[in-house]
């Protein structure tokens, strides 16, 4: 809407004969203005009550932003780790490289300059293009990672990549077995095929403070561990608890997948009772009774009441870490709550301003064709000289969002 | 110029024949015809809005089921709000009268940017559109304000309602736009900021809100409609978002759209009234300066409709002082309004009729206000009728009382023909009856504790509800037959004279009705609110500038 005025206008041909006796200089100054700077200097207010406006449109989004961080700081220096700086760095470089050619493509216009205009303007274009090109890849990612807004956000793995357990979709992964690595405690990328497994509580259950009160077998998706939970057979097993007197039954499950069970972080989940009564060195192996070696180890990532990792390999020593065992520990724990908003604000932020990068395009390939046409001339240069300032204005939100986004520290 | 030639043939064809045929009107750039063609959307959506209004209130007049059940009446009441707040009260006098008179008054061909402002009128179309879709299918019934985070799991087609409100947002930006760069770029020549008729400084303060504030609503719909459709959490306490934070944006816009609701209706006020006392408008700069300042301060104020959806303390605190500012603008409006009568030579033709029924619904309805912005009363009085008698009296009592005042004063300017005298009366005299006949109970009802937006009610209430319902409904025949006349007299009325009134801004020195350029040679800026140099025209009916006062230098362009 930068543009409110289209050279074709049936305002002349509609009112022939009917001349003020202004003296127009470009066929494409309209009748009702007294002349070329009347035109040009309305128009220019009008573009900058319009980036007012926008400003305005997009002021709602910064509040959010803020209102959000400042709750929740936790989730924005956690979940900024997934966005890829170096995208967003490429991005921002190419978007100001854009603005130059705007600007410059309004001076070759000022001066007559028709070549100059086409070449500034297709690198504008091209700029833009490309801009939304790499924030394509960068989306599809999110896509496919589960890194999403609102109730989609389900992501398959932290940050730096170590899998979780998603909720309600398949990750991609490789079609092995899943593999749990005894080390670190944690899954390594894998499928589980229909099988049968046992889950055994005996081997990491000898520090258990707790009695383990269910098993599910809970990996992809609620109506899975429904299913699953179905199949539950439980087999009493006596076992003693390392230091404890007195032996305790430990409940031990064998688990019927029906179908294939893919993805990284496959697993079972253990819930263990109280919230208040579980021990944090509870382990749970699962194996599979006819694929030999694979072992997995009871994760707890799944539902939102049991987000604390349980498991015995997770307990270390308190020690002082170097900033960067910080970063890859925050960067390999599961997700604070909440941090499905910093998507939500990252998407509606990012995508309202995709949406401008695509209107901004629309907008320079017309001003390109009329270019190329000659339309524009030194006292008839205002569509180049207002899409120029919407766009630096498209910019100039992009250098906001970027450190906003990605750069937090 | 090349006017000079062609004065002596014949006259210019007025804008309503210069060119025939739908498409002449479909693609026209001509601000008077899409103020025109607004105004009968606008009287329709009007008469849409009234009809909701007349079953609510049927519903009302005994306890239990009258005519509809529990869930229909909770559509009927959210249509009814937001059929009159989106499409009839916030475009109303801006973009239907507004858009008429403004270039007019400013002595301009036409509003800076045409093509927008036809944009503007079909976004109001697609919006009206939307917004009867949402009724077909199935209604909504969220109220108009869409809170969060009912309306993310109502039954009711709240996407296609939502995508409506946000359309209009920007039917609205784009004419408030179009207005604030014609008021600052088409001010001919001898027409400083302190000249220009009171008319045109409300309709700049309505610009600037339109422009600041209208955006917030579109992307705090357009957030909700995202909301409704992908999940995506921002004002859904279930998915960690914050629905107080909805009402924080909606009424970051909705209190200053009160203003964009009011401010026009004042311009409206100010020019009939010096108009039908023969006097100048008494204390002019006031007026000019309490627009302004009005449109400034609405921004400050929207916390007050929060005061019990759990904000700070002191949030509310300073949200409730700031309220109280507000009533320093109108208060300054309304005494110099009765100033203007004082000693005036006051003729009571309906638009007067009008605009004395404004002044004391406006009072009432600012009044009552100031009851409202005290912490203590709102926690009694929140949600109950005292609130929809108070907004009623400010929205319709004022607002649209004022439109229906501006309708009729400029009627024959846009037409070209006048409306039946006596019927009009009649009619203003019905309205205001009627009105105060449905509202005035509403504050009693609503300060002894009936809850607005209820269906059914204590058997106490009986006789309110039923004073009521018979008021709105001689409210709602006096405004259907005025429409009905009006479309009547539009085609068969008398012809009008030039100046019907003896108003005194451009827009009477204009052909009636007025030609495509809205005038055949640039005007001469007339001392304004200036009464003494007209006479009543004996042989054409009408008003005449005394043949003494020689014209001016031509000062436009």
């Amino acid at each position: 809407m930068s543009e409110p005025h289209d050279p074709d206008s049936g305002h002349h041909g509609e009112h022939d004969g009917h001349d003020h006796g202004h003296g127009h200089g470009s066929r494409f100054i309209q009748h009702h203005y007294d002349d070329a700077s009347h035109q040009f200097d309305s128009g220019k207010l009008g573009i900058w009550a319009f980036l007012v406006q926008e400003v305005l449109f997009f002021s709602a989004l910064f509040v959010c932003y803020i209102l959000y961080r400042t709750h929740h700081p936790e989730i924005y220096e956690y979940a900024h780790h997934y966005l890829q700086v170096k995208f967003g760095a490429i991005n921002t470089g190419v978007l100001i490289l854009s603005s130059l050619t705007a600007a410059w493509a309004v001076r070759c216009a000022q001066l007559n300059q028709r070549k100059g205009l086409i070449l500034c303007l297709t690198v504008t274009i091209a700029c833009a293009v490309g801009f939304l090109g790499i924030k394509y890849v960068e989306y599809a990612h999110k896509i496919e990672m589960g890194e999403l807004y609102g109730a989609k956000f389900d992501p398959c793995a932290t940050p730096n990549e170590t899998p979780l357990l998603t909720k309600s979709k398949l990750c991609k992964g490789t079609k092995s077995s899943v593999v749990w690595n005894k080390d670190t405690g944690k899954p390594d990328a894998g499928c589980i095929g229909p099988k049968a497994f046992r889950i055994n509580a005996e081997t990491h259950a000898i520090t258990a403070k707790c009695t383990v009160d269910e098993v599910k077998f809970a990996l992809n998706g609620d109506k899975k561990t429904e299913q699953s939970r179905r199949s539950l057979e439980p087999c009493e097993m006596e076992r003693e608890a390392g230091g404890e007197s007195k032996p305790k039954k430990t409940p031990c499950f064998l688990i019927q997948a029906n179908e294939n069970v893919c993805g990284a972080g496959a697993g079972a989940l253990a819930l263990y009772g109280d919230e208040e009564k579980r021990g944090d060195d509870i382990g749970l192996d699962v194996a599979c009774v006819d694929l030999p070696a694979v072992e997995a180890k009871a994760d707890v990532f799944a539902t939102p009441e049991t987000t604390t990792t349980l498991g015995a390999k997770q307990i270390q020593p308190i020690a002082a870490k170097t900033d960067a065992e910080e970063v890859e520990e925050l960067e390999s724990s599961p997700p604070p709550p909440k941090t499905n908003m910093f998507f939500s604000i990252y998407f509606a932020m990012t995508g309202l301003h995709g949406i401008h990068v695509l209107f901004g395009i629309f907008v320079f390939v017309w001003l390109l064709i009329r270019a190329i046409k000659g339309h524009f001339t030194p006292d008839y240069f205002g569509p180049v000289d207002y899409a120029a300032l919407y766009w630096h204005l498209v910019d100039l939100i992009w250098i906001f969002l970027f450190p906003l986004m990605y750069l937090i520290h | 110029m090349a006017h000079a030639a062609t004065a002596d043939t014949t006259p210019e064809p007025s804008y309503l024949e210069v060119t025939k045929g739908w498409k002449s009107w479909a693609y026209t750039l001509d601000h008077k015809r899409i103020g025109f063609m607004y105004l009968i959307g606008i009287l329709c959506a009007l008469m849409l809005g009234g009809a909701f209004a007349l079953l609510v209130r049927a519903e009302l007049f005994l306890p239990g089921e009258t005519i509809v059940g529990q869930a229909r009446y909770n559509e009927l009441f959210t249509l009814h709000g937001a059929v009159m707040v989106f499409l009839v009260i916030v475009p109303g006098i801006p973009a239907a009268l507004g858009n008429f008179i403004l270039p007019i008054q400013l002595g301009a061909p036409d509003v800076a940017f045409p093509r927008l402002n036809l944009a503007s009128f079909y976004l109001w179309c697609i919006g009206a559109s939307l917004m009867i879709l949402s009724i077909v299918l199935g209604g909504i019934d969220t109220g108009w304000t869409f809170y969060t985070p009912y309306s993310l799991t109502s039954q009711g087609a709240v996407i296609p309602a939502v995508l409506g409100v946000f359309v209009l947002g920007f039917s609205s930006i784009f004419t408030g736009l179009n207005f604030l760069v014609t008021v600052h770029k088409f001010r001919p020549q001898g027409m400083g900021w302190f000249q220009m008729p009171l008319n045109l400084w409300a309709l700049y303060s309505t610009a600037v809100i339109q422009v600041l504030a209208t955006p917030v609503l579109g992307i705090t719909v357009l957030l909700l409609f995202v909301e409704n459709f992908l999940h995506i959490g921002i004002f859904n306490p279930e998915l960690g978002g914050d629905p107080v934070l909805f009402q924080h944006f909606f009424w970051f816009y909705s209190h200053p759209a009160v203003y964009i609701m009011i401010i026009p209706a004042m311009g409206v006020v100010s020019e009939i009234i010096t108009t039908f006392s023969r006097k100048p408008i008494f204390g002019y700069r006031f007026i000019a300066y309490s627009s302004i300042s009005l449109a400034l301060l609405s921004f400050l104020v929207w916390g007050h409709h929060l005061f019990v959806s759990g904000q700070s303390r002191l949030a509310t605190m300073v949200f409730s002082a700031l309220t109280f500012t507000v009533a320093i603008p109108s208060a300054i409006k309304v005494f110099n309004w009765v100033a203007t009568l004082y000693k005036g030579d006051i003729r009571l033709q309906t638009p007067m009729l009008y605009v004395l029924s404004f002044l004391l619904l406006f009072t009432i309805g600012g009044l009552t206000g100031l009851f409202l912005g005290i912490l203590a009363i709102d926690v009694h009085l929140h949600d109950t009728y005292f609130v929809v008698a108070h907004f009623h009296y400010v929205m319709m009592g004022s607002t649209l009382v004022a439109f229906m005042g501006g309708l009729h004063y400029w009627f024959p300017k846009i037409t070209g023909r006048m409306y039946p005298e006596k019927l009009g009366q009649l009619c203003a005299g019905g309205v205001f009856f009627g009105f105060n006949l449905t509202f005035l109970p509403q504050f009693i009802m609503g300060s002894r504790g009936m809850p607005r937006r209820y269906w059914d009610y204590d058997p106490e209430f009986t006789i309110f509800h039923q004073l009521s319902t018979v008021g709105a409904f001689i409210l709602g025949i006096s405004l259907f037959i005025s429409v009905i006349y009006l479309a009547w007299a539009a085609k068969n009325g008398p012809k009008a004279p030039d100046n019907p009134w003896g108003g005194t801004t451009l827009e009477w020195s204009a052909p009636t009705p007025p030609v495509l350029y809205n005038f055949s040679t640039p005007p001469e800026v007339p001392e304004m609110y200036e009464y003494d140099d007209l006479v009543e025209d004996t042989v054409n009916g009408g008003w005449i500038r005394k043949p003494s006062t020689g014209p001016k230098t031509p000062k436009h362009h």
